[in-house]
């Protein structure tokens, strides 16, 4: 069973060498990446040397692995067929022998093989003496082992919620979190150099009595001569293993016997809003519901949001906080018109409804207008609490006016820029298995990147008069040029989405069958 | 014969070096249940999707009570109400909200959509499940749920893509009697299929698709010709049965 499983893992991951271009791509980026960490993991334990010090970052860099193995398999569940118990439940297979296959697919791939090597360096580092090394080797394989069978619990007992539509939501928003701790730690914590070995100083004392801090622990006695005492350790990382293995089993043959899972929540409300409002009310009704329980609009404006705050953050901490402020409200307005660069794509085969009543230019202006209005409603308030909060921070709050008048530009921009390449560049989209936000279909990768860039070339256009106008009032009065400014980008940034919807309808009006075979084209 | 509701005239459609319909000719009566059957790879999903506006077609015309889809597609697409195979709807929208949607989208005032999508909701047996988002729909309540979005409007024509595909007796049931009830108001109906049964059963006029040609197009009872519906196709489309050879160990007498 076990082999059978591994050659399907192997069989799985091989066959993306077969498949479109772009799963060519990512598997050789995967494995580089891998590699890459294999060996950047292995030269910093090999160089740590012996002592406390060096335990705390060891135990740090084991943890990080065990946490990455406890959040990588929620998020790409559907990605791996052999974590979901449902692939499994067809055939005549025992429970015991199918739990080891499991544990020997987990264990096979770039990754767990990459783990294994970075993590071996504590040989060379944190172990001292024949003893030492022996008991490491031993406590990585136990650690690995240990992530495996972590990961398996957790996929196998989620594993009926992930197969669900609130499951697969609840997992796509994972990357929100992760996102926002990456981009704050590389922008804010790293980049300044903050970030040295002494940074971990005392995390040692905090995870002493985790699995990973038992397996550091156990080479660090080892190695000054305390081999009873390691070996304890060792035993009890085992003991945990075990009464976690046992716990999976369970779980797995539980998992055995129930793999349907529909979810049954109803919505709240009778009705759609704004019913008075004609079609441009009733577009706006159904975008705005899609912003609301859409994850991969959650997943958009969390990452406008995440962006933006980084973009601002380190600026409004020094004296020239201005022009991260007005970066920051730009991105803002670029964010919202590339994520929605690709409306009637994104919409899916319900487009084709759309579409049958969409009937001339005068319907396809309430169309876009209509979703614009509900882009707006979230993306102003957002702008503005972001221009407001850097401005805050900078300890100029009326600033945030600044910053604000370049983000209703941007906005405007954005809006014009995304219902125009919404027509002009419109491409398919699917909801791949793992993957949080829709991306183009194999072929269309080109007019996704096109619909991207040049967006965010139409915001930076389109926002630079705004910028010129706040450089060049700087000795105005305030109590002038603030308002001024701000009602003057607002009308400057309703002319330019006014102007983006109605060369969006011209030209949708006589494409509208080859729009909605695109849409169609699309798997959501 | 009554005015036609649907007239066909030289359809032709190539994907690249394919021809996924050739030239096809239909008419169909006002007030008929008209059914257009063919095996898979027909050509019966192209000449659907070109005659209800959603597919450009190279040649031909459509002509629905008379208006020409492709000289005028909002006037034509405003009369008919079409349930694709693959049912194209709004995941994250409640059935209740995807049927006031479909009414809004066609121009009804929001509480003339909300009773009829209510009612619709009640006849199709989805009321229960009225505030449950269509993502979680089984396939029978999703085609159910598009079948309603289609009707909202009151369509004069009405073009159903394999309507019972993955329905379960019930609503199969359920819908084959709102078709007929429509159709008795002098409405019309095309819809196509693989089911010979089905369509013997309720079509009065049925026209047999092959390799993107008309092969037959009449009455049930002409183009049976004294057959059964499913004979009479087998032997205009052909058999293509060759598993006698090959699969000699399938079954319980073989080792």
């Amino acid at each position: 069973m076990a082999r059978l499983l591994v050659q399907l893992k192997l069989r799985l991951l091989l066959n993306a060498l077969r498949a479109s271009s772009g799963a060519k791509v990512a598997f050789i980026l995967s494995t580089l990446c891998a590699a890459l960490v294999a060996g950047g993991v292995f030269y910093l334990l090999s160089i740590l040397g012996g002592g406390i010090a060096a335990a705390d970052l060891t135990t740090a860099i084991f943890s990080v692995f065990g946490l990455a193995w406890l959040i990588a398999p929620v998020v790409v569940f559907g990605l791996d067929s052999t974590l979901d118990p449902a692939t499994l439940a067809l055939y005549p297979l025992r429970t015991r022998p199918l739990a080891v296959g499991l544990l020997a697919a987990s264990a096979t791939g770039a990754w767990p093989v990459a783990n294994v090597v970075g993590l071996l360096g504590v040989t060379i580092g944190l172990a001292r003496g024949a003893l030492g090394v022996l008991i490491a080797v031993l406590a990585v394989l136990l650690q690995v082992l240990f992530c495996i069978t972590l990961a398996r619990f957790v996929t196998t007992g989620l594993a009926g919620m992930l197969r669900s539509r609130r499951g697969k939501d609840f997992a796509a928003l994972l990357i929100l979190p992760i996102f926002a701790v990456y981009e704050g730690f590389i922008q804010v914590v790293a980049a300044d150099g903050s970030l040295t070995a002494a940074s971990f100083g005392g995390i040692d004392r905090w995870l002493r009595w985790t699995p990973p801090g038992l397996a550091v622990h156990a080479i660090l006695d080892a190695s000054t001569g305390h081999a009873g005492t390691a070996l304890l350790l060792l035993a009890l990382l085992a003991g945990i293993i075990v009464v976690l293995g046992v716990a999976w089993i369970r779980s797995l043959r539980h998992a055995l016997i129930t793999t349907d899972t529909s979810t049954q929540s109803a919505v709240h409300g009778s009705a759609l809003p704004f019913g008075r409002y004609g079609l441009r009310g009733t577009v706006a009704a159904r975008f705005w519901l899609y912003q609301r329980r859409e994850p991969a609009a959650f997943i958009y404006w969390g990452i406008t949001l995440v962006i933006m705050g980084v973009v601002g953050i380190r600026a409004a901490l020094t004296p020239d906080y201005l022009g991260g402020l007005l970066a920051s409200a730009a991105a803002g307005g670029a964010f919202t018109g590339a994520f929605h660069a690709n409306a009637i794509g994104m919409s899916g085969p319900g487009f084709g409804l759309e579409a049958a009543a969409l009937n001339g230019r005068r319907a396809l202006r309430a169309y876009f207008s209509g979703q614009n209005l509900a882009i707006g409603v979230i993306a102003v308030p957002l702008v503005t609490a972001v221009c407001f909060g850097l401005a805050a921070v900078a300890k100029h709050p009326l600033a945030g006016f600044l910053g604000l008048a370049v983000g209703l530009a941007g906005i405007g921009a954005g809006l014009a820029a995304a219902n125009l390449f919404s027509v002009a560049l419109a491409f398919p989209v699917e909801k791949r298995a793992g993957t949080p936000m829709p991306r183009p279909t194999s072929g269309h990768n080109g007019a996704g990147f096109a619909s991207w860039f040049f967006t965010v070339i139409g915001v930076g256009t389109g926002v630079t008069p705004v910028i010129l106008a706040v450089v060049f009032t700087q000795s105005a009065p305030a109590a002038i040029r603030l308002p001024l400014l701000v009602l003057g980008a607002a009308g400057y940034g309703l002319a330019l989405a006014w102007g983006g919807v109605r060369g969006a309808a011209v030209a949708a009006e006589p494409k509208l069958p080859e729009l909605a075979q695109i849409a169609i084209q699309s798997a959501l | 014969m009554s005015e036609s509701a649907i007239a066909v005239t030289g359809l032709r459609k190539s994907f690249g070096p394919k021809e996924a319909v050739a030239g096809i000719d239909l008419e169909i009566a006002a007030g008929s249940l008209a059914g257009l059957v063919g095996p898979n790879g027909a050509g019966k999903t192209t000449s659907l999707s070109m005659m209800t506006g959603l597919l450009r077609p190279d040649g031909g015309r459509v002509l629905i009570n008379g208006l020409d889809m492709w000289a005028d597609p909002p006037a034509a697409k405003a009369v008919i109400g079409v349930v694709p195979a693959e049912p194209r709807l709004f995941e994250r929208l409640s059935g209740e909200e995807l049927l006031e949607y479909a009414g809004r989208l066609r121009g009804m005032p929001a509480t003339e959509a909300r009773s009829r999508a209510k009612q619709l909701l009640d006849v199709l047996d989805l009321t229960e499940d009225a505030k449950r988002l269509v993502a979680d729909y089984s396939t029978g309540m999703r085609k159910k749920a598009m079948l309603g979005c289609a009707l909202i409007h009151n369509p004069s024509v009405l073009f159903l893509d394999e309507p019972l595909e993955g329905v379960d007796p019930i609503s199969a049931d359920t819908i084959r009697r709102l078709l007929t009830r429509f159709v008795a108001s002098g409405s019309t109906v095309l819809f196509s299929s693989h089911v010979m049964e089905l369509v013997e059963q309720v079509c009065d006029h049925v026209s047999i698709i092959d390799k993107g040609r008309i092969v037959i197009s009449g009455t049930t009872d002409e183009v049976r010709g004294g057959k059964t519906l499913q004979q009479a196709f087998v032997d205009l489309v052909g058999s293509r049965a060759n598993d006698q050879e090959v699969l000699s160990w399938l079954g319980s007498s073989s080792s």
